[in-house]
């Protein structure tokens, strides 16, 4: 992968040293011809002219990144200037001779060979880079050679005609040295997502088997980003060329599985992947009662909810919930759906009212009417404004824990859900990869999760949330676990700094020119600033572990499709008529299924029933699928008991400790 | 490209044999000076000397040009006796802009010398510096046992080495010159034979201490106005110096500041075709200006392209004969060094 050509022996540059700008060991000054073809973010190679050639001086190498630069010519003052061009702009540009002039650059040092006794930078000539060179300056020989490489490709380095493949450490991009990776950049030109999906793409082709399986969870909360990962996209030469240098396969990914809730009819799927060449491929993401009380803390922690809701949602999880419960008032109850639990709520504020003329009314199993009311506003508030993702009543459908498939993609499609939702979705996903990872039963051994907008998720400012509790848990015990966060976000200066943190790598799209100005970014230097804030689609800026000094690489367009450009090949199907929908379903559980028999069996059958029956059937997969809905439909469905529930670990507060 | 050692052994070796050591740094370079007395001229152009407007010359806009200057580093670095042993470094180079208007060294010639006076030497110094194979330049000697003429005297040593390199770079520059390209001269041409006789050499002397003109033709040509030029002349031949046609040109308003101020004396071959194009050559030298050639305090007087050679030339000398920006320390080395 590396190509170890000998170094080009002719210098580009010369490294010059003054008492104003000295060489040290961190940093150094060179010149070049005023037509040269390195810039900003160049790696370049210092030898001192030895006896030996390439050898250096006394054997000293020192490897560079182009941190700034000036030019500036031998005018004394620029009223000089003006006084041989007689005051008219246009004569100067007529001078016969044109002034001396010098393309100055900075580097700051990446690498010396050898490393001690760590000395000034010597005043030797300064070539360009070479892979080998790349390689050696970046550290990455730590960890491209020997019987076990673990190098992640993540894009290309390009500098004066030459390119060379610039590697990540596997084992401080996915643990567990370090991990995670944090990318920031503006919307649209910074190409965050397609990033992203590369670096994915990188991942599952150079992720050392040995190191075990690995998965990626993708939460789609805009549009149709991630909602044709598995399509290819149009790709030019150029691209294929620079799959193959980085030696990933130019081709979508082989294996992704979509989840997506439903609408709120419960039968069509809310997700923009819905055409009917591809909706087969999406499973329905539904939740019930069990789901959601373990993560009320979710939907709680909003607003007015206080300790005392706190404490009857516990009484309702601990006591209520899927057991024979006694309400007091001669009602016997088993809650195990959201109608059941309202039967419950409903016996409950009867049997106070029944009671007001014979004792105190207000007050129930010790929980005051009005926090009984205030829980049942917001378990109901969920199961109305996430219709479709909670159901009222029916069993749920989850994504396949501890079935996780190696190398596989899975998308969470939540774009189109109530925020709300979103928060329960994402609280609910990851918590069970935290629960699975530690229990190393998950099906794979790491799990890259990614998540957009994390401005949203895990502000710098504003409340705890239980997601921004969760980013945070995620950052700071994941790599631990195998849990990796792959975070992005438009402004990384209004994340909170223990997300950003704890990344062990930093990737930087076109970034905010005030953006640029908050402090973060002190350590980068005005012309790097520039670079950044003018960056093309398809370049980015990184840091990792192993690079002393941010670099800049090219990575290739992805090829997937594009959201928007799958939106337009294969445009959302609209929404299917309640009968069509249930068929539709059924014909994915089984091909054979014919559309009019099952027209004609819920012609007279409430939704409700209808949607059970499909859902119970869906969760069972039988191979004949229409008698199985049929036999179903034909009596009373019975609600499914709820399967024995793990409880989650609580999470650490948020503390204001430095990471 | 000549190489220069930057430290000499020979300096090491005659200090080893018994000289005393020194560091006396001599004034920087006054370039090639004109000889400082009134010669008289020959009218070319006009019956007397007149003054000539430029404006509206069209100028002459060669293809190339190259630019011949030089430099003279020099030093006391011992004594041997009261003997001065000086070590110089003169240097010449010609600097050749093309269409893209930058300059680049098509010709460079470099030299090393030890200028004393051998017989008035220790022998054993004498001998180290004969072993050593610099070239060894001898001053006068009568002027050799009064130190405050040996000093002087080695100056002119100096001055003739540096003349006679540049002389030698111009010559060998012409034989590369093209069809269409001029060569520009710091100083006179007419000390040499090629130079002088070549059409298209062109010597700019910006020292006036030669004196061409009395009574009020002097005064015209001291008061030029910027922009004009006095009519092409002929200065009375001098020794050795070959016959040249010669014209004043003003570059600056001399206006307060001084007489000389901008005030540069063009030679050329003498001939007919030098008065018909000295418009022509006036107004390009006015092009010349730009850009100015500061910081040189010269800058009136001297063009960007010869400044750049001699920038060039002393990038390219020995550091230790280059003064530094602010004057040395002269206290007695003996004392700092204990």
């Amino acid at each position: 992968m590396i190509d170890r050509r000998d170094p080009p022996l002719q210098p580009i540059g010369r490294v010059v040293a003054t008492e104003q700008k000295p060489a040290t060991p961190h940093q150094f000054h060179f010149w070049t011809a005023n037509e040269t073809t390195i810039g900003i973010g160049a790696i370049v190679r210092v030898e001192a002219a030895g006896e030996a050639p390439g050898k250096g001086e006394g054997g000293r190498v020192v490897w560079g990144v182009v941190t700034d630069a000036c030019a500036y010519s031998d005018l004394a003052t620029p009223l000089h200037d003006v006084v041989g061009a007689e005051g008219d702009p246009a004569r100067a540009a007529e001078s016969p001779t044109a002034r001396q002039e010098i393309r100055l650059w900075t580097a700051a040092v990446l690498r010396q060979r050898p490393e001690e006794p760590l000395q000034p930078v010597p005043l030797g000539g300064v070539h360009l880079a070479t892979d080998a060179d790349v390689a050696q300056a970046l550290r990455m020989d730590a960890y491209l050679g020997g019987a076990e490489p673990r190098g992640i490709p993540v894009g290309l380095y390009t500098s004066g005609g030459l390119e060379a493949p610039v590697y990540l450490d596997a084992d401080f991009l996915l643990g567990p040295e370090a991990a995670h990776l944090n990318i920031s950049g503006v919307s649209g030109l910074a190409t965050k997502t397609s990033a992203v999906e590369f670096l994915l793409g990188s991942i599952f082709e150079h992720f050392p088997r040995q190191k075990g399986r690995v998965a990626a969870v993708c939460f789609n909360v805009k549009g149709p980003d991630l909602c044709f990962l598995d399509q290819a996209g149009a790709l030019e030469e150029e691209d294929r060329r620079r799959y193959d240098r980085l030696g990933v396969p130019a081709t979508p990914f082989e294996r992704v599985r979509y989840y997506a809730p439903f609408k709120s009819d419960g039968v069509n799927l809310n997700t923009l992947r819905t055409h009917a060449a591809l909706v087969g491929a999406v499973e329905p993401l539904v939740w019930g009662l069990g789901e959601v009380l373990d993560y009320a803390e979710v939907l709680l922690n909003r607003d007015d909810i206080d300790a005392k809701a706190d404490a009857f949602i516990d009484f309702l999880s601990d006591r209520v919930v899927d057991r024979e419960f006694d309400d007091g008032f001669g009602g016997t109850h088993r809650v195990v759906t959201f109608a059941d639990l309202e039967r419950l709520f409903r016996a409950i504020f009867d049997g106070l009212e029944l009671a007001g003329g014979t004792g105190r009314s207000d007050t129930w199993r010790t929980h005051h009417i009005a926090t009984i009311r205030k829980v049942r506003n917001r378990l109901s508030n969920i199961s109305t404004r996430a219709k479709g993702l909670v159901t009222d009543d029916g069993p749920s459908s989850d994504l396949p824990w501890g079935r996780f498939e190696d190398r596989t993609v899975y998308v969470v499609d939540v774009a189109n859900v109530d925020p709300l939702g979103q928060d329960l979705v994402f609280a609910r996903v990851v918590s069970k990869l935290r629960e699975h990872l530690e229990r190393r039963d998950l099906g794979v051994d790491a799990v890259v999760v990614f998540v957009d907008e994390l401005n949203k998720y895990a502000p710098a400012d504003g409340p705890e949330t239980y997601v921004k509790k969760m980013l945070l848990d995620i950052s700071e015990r994941g790599r631990y676990l195998g849990l990796v966060l792959f975070g992005a976000e438009q402004f990384r200066s209004q994340v909170h700094r223990r997300v950003v943190g704890n990344a062990g790598t930093l990737v930087f799209g076109r970034m905010d020119s005030d953006e640029l100005a908050t402090p973060g970014y002190q350590v980068l230097s005005p012309a790097t600033k520039i670079k950044l804030a003018t960056l093309p689609i398809g370049e980015l800026m990184v840091r990792h572990p192993h690079f002393t000094q941010p670099i800049f690489v090219r990575f290739p367009r992805p090829v997937v499709l594009r959201g928007r450009d799958g939106v337009e090949r294969f445009p959302p199907a609209t929404d299917l008529p309640f009968e069509d929908a249930v068929v539709r379903q059924l014909v994915k559980l089984d091909a054979r299924v014919r559309p009019n028999p099952v027209k004609d069996l819920i012609a007279d059958r409430r939704e409700e029933d209808v949607r059970r029956a499909l859902a119970l059937t869906r969760q069972s997969r039988p191979q004949d699928a229409f008698a199985h809905f049929k036999r179903l439909l034909g009596g009373r469905v019975a609600a499914a008991p709820l399967p024995v529930r793990e409880s989650v670990p609580p999470l650490n507060p948020i503390s204001d400790e430095p990471y | 490209m000549p190489s220069v050692s930057p430290s000499p052994s020979w300096v090491d070796a005659v200090l080893e044999a018994g000289a005393v050591p020194a560091s006396s740094v001599p004034d920087a370079s006054l370039g090639r000076t004109d000889i400082e007395e009134f010669t008289g001229a020959d009218a070319v152009e006009d019956r007397e000397l007149q003054v000539h407007a430029l404006a509206g010359a069209p100028a002459l806009a060669p293809r190339a040009v190259g630019f011949l200057d030089g430099i003279e580093l020099w030093r006391v670095e011992g004594y041997s006796g009261v003997t001065p042993i000086v070590r110089a470094h003169v240097a010449a180079a010609i600097r050749r802009r093309g269409p893209d208007r930058r300059l680049r060294t098509v010709a460079e010639a470099a030299e090393e010398l030890a200028i004393t006076r051998l017989d008035r030497l220790s022998k054993g110094v004498r001998r180290a510096l004969e072993e050593h194979g610099v070239r060894v330049v001898e001053i006068p000697a009568e002027d050799a046992g009064q130190p405050a003429r040996a000093i002087p005297a080695a100056r002119v040593v100096v001055q003739k080495a540096r003349a006679a390199l540049e002389r030698r770079v111009g010559e060998r520059g012409l034989d590369a010159l093209g069809p269409d390209e001029w060569l520009v001269v710091d100083g006179v041409i007419s000390d040499s034979p090629a130079l002088s006789a070549h059409p298209r050499t062109l010597g700019v002397v910006k020292s006036h201490g030669a004196q061409y003109f009395e009574g009020a033709e002097l005064e015209r040509a001291l008061t030029l106005p910027a922009d004009h030029r006095t009519g092409v002349f002929c200065p009375k031949s001098r020794g050795a110096r070959r016959e040249i046609h010669s014209w004043y040109l003003r570059l600056w308003p001399w206006e307060g500041n001084d007489l000389l101020y901008g005030l540069v004396r063009l030679e050329a071959r003498a001939h007919p075709d030098t008065v018909a194009l000295a418009p022509a050559v006036s107004a390009w030298l006015l092009r010349e200006r730009a850009p100015l050639a500061t910081p040189d305090r010269r800058w009136d007087r001297l063009l960007y392209a010869i400044h750049d050679v001699e920038t060039y030339l002393r990038t390219r000398a020995p550091r230790d004969l280059v003064p530094p920006p602010s004057s040395t320390s002269r206290l007695p080395v003996s004392r700092i060094a204990s």
